[in-house]
């Protein structure tokens, strides 16, 4: 008589979330929107009726760790565990009780340095499918912003031979009023725009589509061709030189170690005196100045005028915003702005900052694309997720593992849905910016770029 | 307010009544009757009417609590009022307010009728009768958000508005699951019912009406005598089955997914069926004299206690000839209800508990003033919201009854009638004491006290406060209607 129960589960998981900060609330958000059965499990009681209240999910209060709650929530049948707490040994610890009682797939959210440098053995011996570090990864997208300045954000895709790169095209370039399909001919054909944002709105675009100044564009290719691209347009490509970075927290550790192996000089700005002697102890190529970085003099005291990129990254959103605000007027440094409140970003995004990064949102979409690929059948599975245009559209990079009704035709015999493209295809390493002649085969990884969300498996891609 | 999204959830409610009215025109279709014909209309009508409201669905669907209480307060008297129609155009009621009071009593399950002799009614009618329990039992908005598929989660906030209990929350963390599956259990209990009936030889016809009443705990009988002139195998499945309709579904909802521990440790299904063991004993040593006989006073006892605390209100006797200290149980049962997450009235026994456990708490704080306890129940803490909202809903509850007992004394009929009455409707049981007892009606009571027993039966199925809301003008007016002069 159950039937109609089971069936629904078995097309959409089952996950138990523990901790409903920022990243599990956007976690519960993405997730319960995308059709999954969610347990929320967090200490605060308000937050928890708060929670309750908003999203179609069921929401227990208590401890993640302790077995009786878990059992409260279901963790026997669970098909995917998260565990986002603010605590790393917490969150290890709630994966591993999980682990004992079911055979879901465990993630968790590791920050701290010391575990860093263990996560595989980590991951390996406790048998999660998943550790997932926001800070590192944060850095990391920021060091590709500073070695292509020009770029507004940079993604990376099959294994990082393949980059998505956004950014705005500026006033009296080659690109304004130029269509699509005239870029393919004049200028190069081994790009592909994948999306543009015109005064707010998301395009996908046709060969038809003209640029204009002011627009932002996202484009998919090569890492080599990407910079050769912007070369021919007229856009400086340099890599930075030296960088400042304002806060001395985790994320500046990760990004100042990240910058010093490329050799790039990094200035650490840092209030407290302690911190500043452990950070010269971890990083004894860096310039740790111990100042109050949100003293006009003290910015300027340390050079700010001189540098050539500026990341503020103190905890606090405000300040981290001020501060860009005021580098961008004093100098042409490349600012990047680190913002951990995602409930404003379109606020955020109209006050023009340049780069912006959500290191909450980054750890989502690592998970989120996980959750997908669980939901998905075998034929094909997710390898890369990332939002773009503040989750207006999506980019999805899909593994072709078997055959299925998307394999072995011309990509302009397929019935694609509105709204997708086809950015590239990666065969066996090779990176090809897809025509209608081409076709995918099993063993290639696709990228599609789409404003339509939730696609779980690469059969998705068609119209239904 | 969203009050698009309300006309438009008041839309599909209208619908899915017009779905229901079908049920009854093909009763009077199998049964060759032209009374039929007037839910056929009527159907249509409300598919109509159901189709305007709800023909565009608005952009904004946000639900917040207040949206919710004015969801379910406007549905449910929608529906008390477009489901008493039929009763009105048949003929078979009279007077429109009549028909109203008589369907409002069904949708909100409390089986007070005008109706002198039920058994004169045709089939459809009848039919129409006891359904209009199973659907008020357990919500129709439930049975919409089982059905119509909702984006966003903020729906749990119309769940809130119409289940009964201090804290309702969702057995499985979809909405639209959670809502299916109670009314699944509610539909498999419910033909388990019927079966059981037709195994004692009750007409089949008869079986589903009743099934319908005591599901919904609703009472409205089929017969004349209530369920008096039953043999005594019906009288002790109906008894059995009434007590399974004033169970917590939380219960039913373990039982099927194997939390055997769980559901039998859940400490309201242990308070209710104490007290129903304790009432049966007290009023079979009570009444021996009556019945002479053990086995038949346990039956009666057992068939009154679990009728008057489901709040279901069919009778196997004439309890009003009892002896004083077993009718004293009975209203007090009245007041005490079935157990929250049920399809029973009255003020719930879990709201008895945490009551309980306050004042426990309160008694301490005497001996030890700065002591520091939280309340718990079932081994979570009892949040102190929920707590406040207990006490909240107590005080205003006996407000609003002791209100009700006085406008209804106007009709001077005694104490004991008024008292009765009001204790009978806000607590959705059906009959009271003396002249609206067992074998009399609520025919004899004047236009007004009708209104305000009316008001009654839909405030006690709502938990009072989504219908106190439709009062507040802070609702309509986000602004204040008179600005006061600046400075």
């Amino acid at each position: 008589m159950f039937s109609k129960f089971t069936h629904t589960a078995s097309k959409s998981l089952k996950i138990i979330i523990v901790g409903c900060g920022k990243v599990g609330h956007t976690l519960t958000e993405q997730l319960s929107k995308e059709g999954n059965n969610i347990t929320v499990i967090e200490k605060n009681p308000t937050v928890v009726g708060d929670v309750d209240a908003q999203f179609d999910i069921i929401t227990i209060h208590g401890n993640g760790a302790s077995y009786s709650t878990l059992q409260e929530a279901g963790v026997e049948d669970c098909d995917l565990f998260i565990a986002v707490t603010g605590s790393d040994e917490l969150n290890l610890l709630c994966c591993t009780i999980a682990k004992q009682f079911s055979k879901c797939a465990a993630i968790a959210r590791v920050r701290t340095p010391d575990y860093s440098k263990e996560v595989g053995y980590l991951r390996d011996k406790l048998g999660l499918a998943m550790i997932i570090n926001p800070e590192l990864e944060s850095a990391r997208e920021m060091a590709r912003i500073l070695y292509l300045p020009t770029a507004l954000q940079v993604s990376t895709f099959a294994h990082g031979q393949a980059e998505m790169i956004k950014f705005k095209i500026p006033e009296g370039n080659t690109l304004d009023n130029m269509t699509i399909a005239n870029l393919g001919k004049h200028i190069t054909h081994n790009i592909l725009i994948c999306g543009v944002e015109r005064a707010g709105e998301v395009f996908i675009p046709s060969g038809a589509f003209t640029l204009k100044a002011d627009d932002v564009v996202y484009f998919a290719s090569k890492r080599e061709e990407a910079r050769k691209f912007l070369k021919n347009i007229g856009m400086f490509t340099k890599q930075v030189r030296n960088a400042m970075i304002v806060g001395g927290g985790l994320s500046a550790y990760y990004l100042a170690n990240e910058l010093l192996h490329t050799g790039i000089d990094v200035h650490i700005l840092e209030s407290s005196f302690e911190r500043c002697n452990e950070l010269s102890m971890l990083l004894p190529q860096a310039v740790v100045i111990n100042s109050d970085a949100t003293s006009q003099e003290g910015l300027l005291g340390a050079g700010i005028k001189d540098m050539e990129a500026f990341v503020p990254l103190t905890g606090i959103d405000e300040e981290n915003i001020l501060l860009t605000l005021f580098a961008k007027k004093v100098s042409k440094a490349k600012v990047i702005t680190k913002v951990n409140r995602i409930h404003f970003t379109d606020v955020i995004s109209d006050l023009d900052l340049g780069s912006v990064v959500y290191p909450k949102l980054i750890t989502s979409e690592a998970i989120i694309a996980y959750a997908r690929a669980l939901r998905a059948s075998r034929s094909s599975e997710i390898e890369t997720l990332y939002h773009i245009f503040d989750s207006r559209a999506e980019a999805i990079e899909f593994k072709i593992k078997e055959s299925s009704p998307v394999v072995g035709k011309e990509l302009k015999d397929l019935p694609l849905k509105k709204d997708l493209l086809i950015a590239f295809i990666n065969r066996k390493g090779k990176i090809i910016i897809p025509s209608g002649s081409d076709m995918i085969e099993v063993g290639d990884s696709v990228m599609i770029v789409t404003t339509h969300t939730g696609l779980n498996e690469i059969r998705d891609i068609l119209k239904k | 307010m969203n009050a698009m999204m309300v006309f438009y959830i008041l839309g599909h409610v209208l619908r899915i009544e017009g779905v229901f009215m079908l049920l009854p025109a093909l009763t009077g279709l199998i049964y060759q009757e032209s009374n039929g014909l007037y839910f056929l209309y009527m159907a249509l009508f409300l598919f109509f009417i159901g189709f305007l409201l709800s023909f565009k669905r608005p952009e904004n669907t946000t639900i917040y609590l207040k949206e919710g209480c004015v969801i379910t307060a406007l549905s449910w008297i929608a529906m008390s009022y477009f489901g008493a129609l039929p009763f009105y155009f048949t003929g078979e009621i009279p007077s429109l307010l009549d028909a109203i009071f008589e369907t409002v009593s069904g949708f909100t399950t409390t089986g007070a009728s005008i109706l002198p002799d039920p058994e004169a009614l045709c089939h459809a009618t009848q039919f129409w009768r006891c359904f209009t329990h199973w659907i008020g039992g357990m919500g129709v908005l439930v049975f919409l958000l089982a059905i119509i598929p909702m984006s966003g989660g903020s729906n749990i906030n119309i769940m809130r508005a119409e289940s009964p209990g201090p804290s309702v929350g969702k057995l499985v963390p979809k909405m639209r699951q959670t809502a299916g599956l109670l009314y699944l259990i509610y539909f498999f209990l419910t033909a388990l019912e019927v079966l059981f009936l037709v195994i004692g030889k009750m007409p089949l016809f008869d079986s589903i009406c009743t099934s319908f009443a005591t599901a919904g705990t609703g009472g409205f009988g089929v017969y004349r005598d209530s369920m008096a002139s039953q043999t005594a195998y019906l009288q002790w499945v109906v008894t059995i089955f009434m007590i399974l309709f004033g169970v917590n579904f939380n219960f039913y909802f373990f039982l099927l997914y194997r939390h055997f521990k769980k559901a039998f440790t859940m400490s309201e299904i242990r308070a209710y069926l104490a007290i129903i063991v304790a009432s049966v004993t007290i009023i079979t040593v009570n009444t021996i004299n009556i019945f002479g006989n053990v086995l038949t006073g346990v039956r009666h006892s057992a068939f009154q206690v679990a009728s008057i605390m489901t709040t279901t209100g069919f009778a196997s006797h004439d309890f009003d000839m009892w002896p004083e200290p077993s009718k004293v149980i009975l209203v007090i049962l009245m007041f005490i209800g079935a157990c929250a997450g049920s399809t029973g009235g009255g003020i719930k026994v879990s709201r008895f508990i945490i009551l309980h456990k306050s004042i426990r708490k309160e008694m301490k704080s005497y001996l030890h003033p700065k002591s520091v306890s939280k309340l718990t129940m079932d081994g979570s803490p009892i949040e102190h919201d929920v707590v406040r909202s207990v006490n909240v809903y107590f005080i205003s509850f006996m407000i609003l009854f002791t209100a009700s007992v006085f406008f209804v004394s106007f009709d001077n009929k005694g104490l004991i009638t008024s008292f009765s009455a009001v204790a009978a409707t806000i607590n959705n049981i059906g009959p009271g004491l003396h002249l609206v007892g067992p074998t009399q009606n609520y025919a004899g009571f004047s236009d007004f006290a009708k209104i305000v027993l009316s008001f009654d039966m839909l405030a006690g199925r709502l938990e009072l406060f989504p219908l106190l809301m439709l009062f507040n003008p802070k609702l309509y007016f986000s602004k204040p209607i008179f600005s006061r002069k600046a400075n």
